[in-house]
């Protein structure tokens, strides 16, 4: 708007200026012109000293209305001939032309004056001047003006009108729509949405694109929100499920371990008395199958007990206080001293870190583990067990190794479920529930169980006992482009 | 009297510049005479009348006076270093009617003028622009005479005469005579 103001003002004054100076310079043209004639008509006069015929060359000027007066200068300075319309003329002073000039001109006072030497063939005789009105050249100047002028203001006026449409369908709202963006972008609140134009042009079918995007958005964040908090629902709800599923089956467990105990008493209780008191009416294969229920008898009992004990376990509570595994270590190894008392085995013990943890249980940790390794390695000649800790990944892992029976590997993952057995209860005796417990106590404390093992080349377990940390993100699945 | 003696102080002003001192123009300024006057129009008449081709274009432009000289050393003064487009303006006195062919301008003294319009007849239509103060000049068949009027020297012309001889006289020469003959004055 401004610019385009400043460049009307500009034009309309470049076109008065050059208007002027071609105006200016077709006087001076015309004046020199009639300056030369007169020069021409009187240098006879002058070289004939001829004053009344110089006056009436100079007459001829009548002709032209512009022109005020003319006078003829002889080389003295004196005023040889003269002419004036209306009042007398003021022309007083000889002109001066500088000497390489043969013509001069000079504005005063609203007039012209041109001053012409008078020299035909090259010998200076005098000079003329003469003097014109600028009137004319000032009212055409004023009519130009005034045509400029109004069809500056009027440019001008349609330039307000033209910017004003364009402001109100275009800037406004393209700026609306601007802001709108912003604001989406900065509360990322897809409910906003821009103004339309109520116009059906380009503008307005970006704005509704616009919105529709955002609608898009909006539709988009609401079913993800909708799905997330289904999926949300569903996980608590099948939690809950999943924990009272649990409690029953231990409180199922532990009731039907408990309510086993006293038939087993009887069982066992009454095939005592029998082996006792009737010993001597039962023949041989009596008193075996005897001892086979009396046997069985203590491999339930044992089972249940081991049952129960796990079960208490679920349900306890991890104490955490700072504790020595070396000292828990060597209490599990004096506790399981008598089950290997007489063999040949030998001991790789390396220093156990102190650790926060619940001791009880961890004893209950080593005693297991220990317990199966010196099982394990019942068969050995020379067994060997060794307990230590190493570092995996920056994490204190703790491990305890035989060289026994082992495993094959890919049945690993049956260690640990409660009555799972890789042997015979023939060759290696036991319910199956050592290290199930084993595996529940790591877990309660945050930590992680592993084995490896190999047939007959040993077993080894490790375990930790805080939760992993958050590993450093490992590089993205990069997207190769 | 004052006016009318500008210009031609100017013109004697324009020759002393070239060929006197300074004060040598100002000396002749002061006291200006008839035939200083008349000296600067023989050569002004140059400027404004047209001769036929002349046979030889390099040759001096000839001023000459027939008969007693009234200029003395006034012409040569005046004539010395000007000359009329190419050619460089000499003075020359001549006795003798026939020297006159040579001349371009011939001012006819005075002293002649009791055989001048025989002396103009035998020119015949040589191209001699004929100028005189003598009276009834024209009347014998001259072309320009000079005349004095209200103290300023004037001329009259004879435009029949000079076209017979094959010259044109400027229109701004003709303007400025007192009265322009234009028809030969009756042969006797």
């Amino acid at each position: 708007m401004l610019v385009s103001a400043a460049a009307l003002v500009l034009a309309s004054g470049a076109f008065t200026a050059y208007t002027w100076l071609t105006f200016r310079a077709a006087m001076v043209e015309q004046l020199s012109v009639q300056a030369r004639i007169i020069a021409f008509n009187s240098a006879s006069a002058l070289l004939f000293n001829d004053p009344v015929s110089a006056q009436k060359t100079l007459g001829a000027l009548g002709a032209s209305p512009s022109i005020v007066d003319a006078a003829i200068y002889d080389n003295g300075g004196g005023v040889f001939a003269r002419y004036w319309r209306g009042r007398k003329s003021l022309i007083k002073a000889f002109p001066q032309i500088s000497k390489s000039q043969t013509e001069a001109h000079w504005y005063t006072h609203g007039e012209l004056s041109l001053a012409r030497r008078i020299e035909p063939q090259g010998k200076p005789l005098g000079v003329v001047l003469i003097r014109c009105e600028l009137g004319e050249l000032t009212t055409r100047l004023e009519g130009y003006a005034a045509i400029t002028a109004a069809v500056l203001a009027a440019c001008l006026g349609a330039a307000v009108l033209i910017s004003a449409g364009v402001h109100r369908s275009v800037s406004v709202p393209v700026i609306r729509l601007a802001e709108t963006a912003r604001l989406v972008s900065r509360d990322k609140n897809y409910s906003l949405r821009a103004a339309a134009t109520g116009s059906r042009d380009e503008l307005d079918f970006l704005i509704q694109s616009f919105n529709g995007m955002l609608e898009e958005i909006q539709q988009r964040d609401a079913s993800l929100q909708k799905a997330h908090d289904e999926l949300e629902r569903r996980v608590e709800e099948r939690t809950g499920l999943l924990h009272a599923a649990n409690k029953e089956l231990e409180a199922f467990s532990y009731s039907v371990s408990h309510d086993l105990r006293a038939p087993l008493r009887h069982i066992s209780g009454f095939s005592k008395i029998l082996a006792e008191e009737n010993r001597d009416q039962l023949n041989a294969d009596g008193r075996h199958y005897l001892a086979r229920i009396e046997e069985g008898a203590r491999n339930m009992g044992r089972l249940v007990d081991d049952l129960l004990s796990m079960g208490r376990i679920s349900r306890q509570e991890v104490v955490r206080r700072p504790a020595d595994l070396n000292l828990l270590w060597q209490e599990a190894w004096e506790r399981l001293q008598p089950e290997f008392e007489g063999r040949k085995i030998e001991w790789r013990i390396g220093a156990l870190p102190a650790a926060e943890c619940d001791p009880g249980l961890i004893k209950l940790v080593f005693t297991n583990l220990l317990s199966n390794a010196v099982k394990y390695t019942r068969r050995r000649e020379c067994a060997v067990i060794e307990a230590g800790q190493i570092t995996v990944d920056g994490e204190d892992v703790i491990f305890v190794r035989d060289n026994g029976a082992g495993f094959d590997q890919k049945y690993a993952h049956k260690l640990f479920g409660v009555f799972q057995r890789l042997h015979r209860e023939e060759d290696f005796e036991g319910a199956g529930v050592g290290l199930a417990t084993v595996q529940r106590i790591i877990h309660k404390h945050g930590g992680r169980i592993w084995a490896e093992g190999k047939v007959e080349c040993g077993a080894a377990f490790f375990f930790t006992l805080v939760p992993r940390k958050p590993s450093r993100p490992k590089p993205a699945n990069s997207v190769s482009s | 009297m004052t006016r009318s003696t500008f210009p031609f102080r100017s013109l004697l002003g324009i020759s002393a510049v070239l060929v006197l001192s300074i004060s040598a123009v100002l000396a002749h300024a002061s006291s200006p005479n008839e035939y200083d006057v008349k000296a600067a129009y023989l050569y002004n008449f140059g400027l404004f009348v047209q001769w036929p081709a002349a046979p030889e274009p390099d040759a001096a432009f000839t001023i000459c006076v027939f008969g007693v000289d009234p200029f003395g050393k006034v012409l040569d003064r005046t004539l010395a270093g000007q000359s009329i487009g190419s050619q460089s303006t000499i003075p020359r006195r001549i006795s003798n009617p026939q020297d006159a062919l040579g001349c371009r301008i011939l001012f006819v003294s005075s002293s002649e003028e009791n055989n001048v319009k025989q002396f103009l007849s035998s020119l015949g239509k040589t191209a001699v622009l004929t100028v005189s103060d003598m009276p009834q000049f024209l009347d014998r068949g001259g072309m320009i005479q000079f005349m004095v009027v209200n103290n300023r020297v004037r001329f009259e012309v004879n435009l029949a005469a000079a076209r017979r001889a094959g010259l044109t006289l400027s229109s701004q020469l003709v303007k400025l005579a007192v009265t322009v003959e234009t028809s030969l004055p009756p042969e006797k």
